[in-house]
């Protein structure tokens, strides 16, 4: 899958969680802040990643990703962040499967 | 998102899956967060995820009223909480002992859970946990209330509006909690778990309080209530000491839940 696949699947979940009118008021990019600049509350978020999670499935292992981060660096985390991180996983997937 | 309906009432559950298999039999651990602008994700952000990449199958859920559970108009009393658990279980199939964190008003859930169903509780841990021993009720009730205060004075509110979505959101939330549903007045309600029934507890406990918290008082007198529990008091904190004191409190809790083997998580 590419950035530019996974970002466009992003922003979908993104604008199913917090509707579409706030999210067409915001450039959705991987440069966007979950808190900053769209003012998700932290239980969309874990909405998010439990959708994530069921979109690429054994591909990404979230717990694994969030393990590692402190609190304010999951408050602070970018779409891009997220978006290279599955992106990363996904290519070593298909590096094993293939 | 996983919503189970459970007693009637619809609750949002997350479950985590360890990626690894653990060496030992695992049994899961379920956190039960606080009250009010509270819900699951303050232990997603915090503990949940490195308890589960540590190797435990994770549950975590809003409770009623609470976070992206449905909020009924009634059944916020203890028992009505550790009915819900007790069905949320059932729902989920889980009838062996689980783990059970709880912060706060999450806490009195956990002993209350603890002591109606024993055999399936493994181990608790509680992080600043109220007692739902005598004045309790008052004083839980009149922090909540303060809130309310807070939320129908128009000034707040119009200034409030202001800071966007998020915040406008969770006031919304919580003035349809605490103005709309029986939520104060069956915490002012909630009688004391009996100090008789607290001591007959024997599953291991571990207790966590900040040094500044106003609940700590708590803390101090654990052998009365709980004379097997062990307790830490971290130094320069107050109660949010999940929020304010996470990496201490995430080592404690993988180290607690290493020692529970065969039945802990690793």
């Amino acid at each position: 899958m590419t950035v530019e696949q996974i970002l466009a699947d992003v922003r979908a979940m993104l604008t199913e969680i917090i509707g579409a009118e706030y999210a067409l008021s915001v450039d959705i990019g991987m440069e966007t802040s979950f808190d900053a600049d769209l003012e998700l509350e932290s239980i969309e978020f874990v909405k998010l990643s439990a959708m994530l999670t069921e979109r690429y499935g054994d591909r990404v292992n979230f717990v694994a990703f969030l393990a590692t981060k402190e609190l304010d660096e999951i408050i602070e985390m970018t779409v891009g962040e997220v978006v290279t991180y599955i992106a990363n996983c996904s290519a070593y997937a298909d590096a094993i499967d293939g | 998102m996983a919503e189970i309906v459970a007693g009637g009432v619809r609750f949002h559950v997350q479950r985590l899956t360890p990626r690894h298999t653990p060496r030992q039999p695992a049994h899961p651990v379920v956190f039960i967060h606080g009250l009010g602008m509270d819900n699951l994700s303050s232990f997603y952000y915090t503990l949940a995820n490195p308890v589960a990449d540590a190797g435990a199958e994770v549950i975590l859920y809003d409770l009623r009223g609470h976070g992206l559970s449905e909020r009924p108009r009634t059944g916020y009393q203890v028992q009505d909480a550790v009915a819900d658990l007790t069905a949320l279980l059932d729902a989920l199939a889980i009838d062996g002992p689980v783990h059970v964190v709880g912060n706060s008003y999450g806490g009195i859930v956990a002993l209350g859970f603890a002591v109606t169903h024993p055999h399936r509780v493994a181990s608790m841990v509680l992080i600043e946990a109220h007692f739902s021993v005598a004045g309790w009720a008052e004083q839980i009730a009149a922090e909540q209330a303060t809130i309310d205060a807070a939320l129908t004075g128009d000034a707040l509110r119009g200034w409030l509006a202001q800071l966007g979505r998020k915040v406008t959101r969770l006031m919304e939330m919580a003035d349809d909690l605490l103005n709309h549903t029986t939520f104060l007045a069956d915490l002012t309600a909630v009688q004391p778990i009996p100090m008789s029934r607290l001591r007959t507890l024997t599953c291991p406990v571990r207790a966590i309080y900040g040094e500044h918290s106003d609940v700590v008082d708590y803390a101090r007198e654990l052998d009365r209530y709980l004379p097997h529990c062990v307790l830490t008091v971290l130094g320069g904190c107050g109660h949010s000491v999940l929020m304010d004191a996470t990496p201490a409190l995430r080592e404690i809790v993988l180290d607690w839940f290493a020692t529970q083997i065969p039945s802990g998580v690793r």
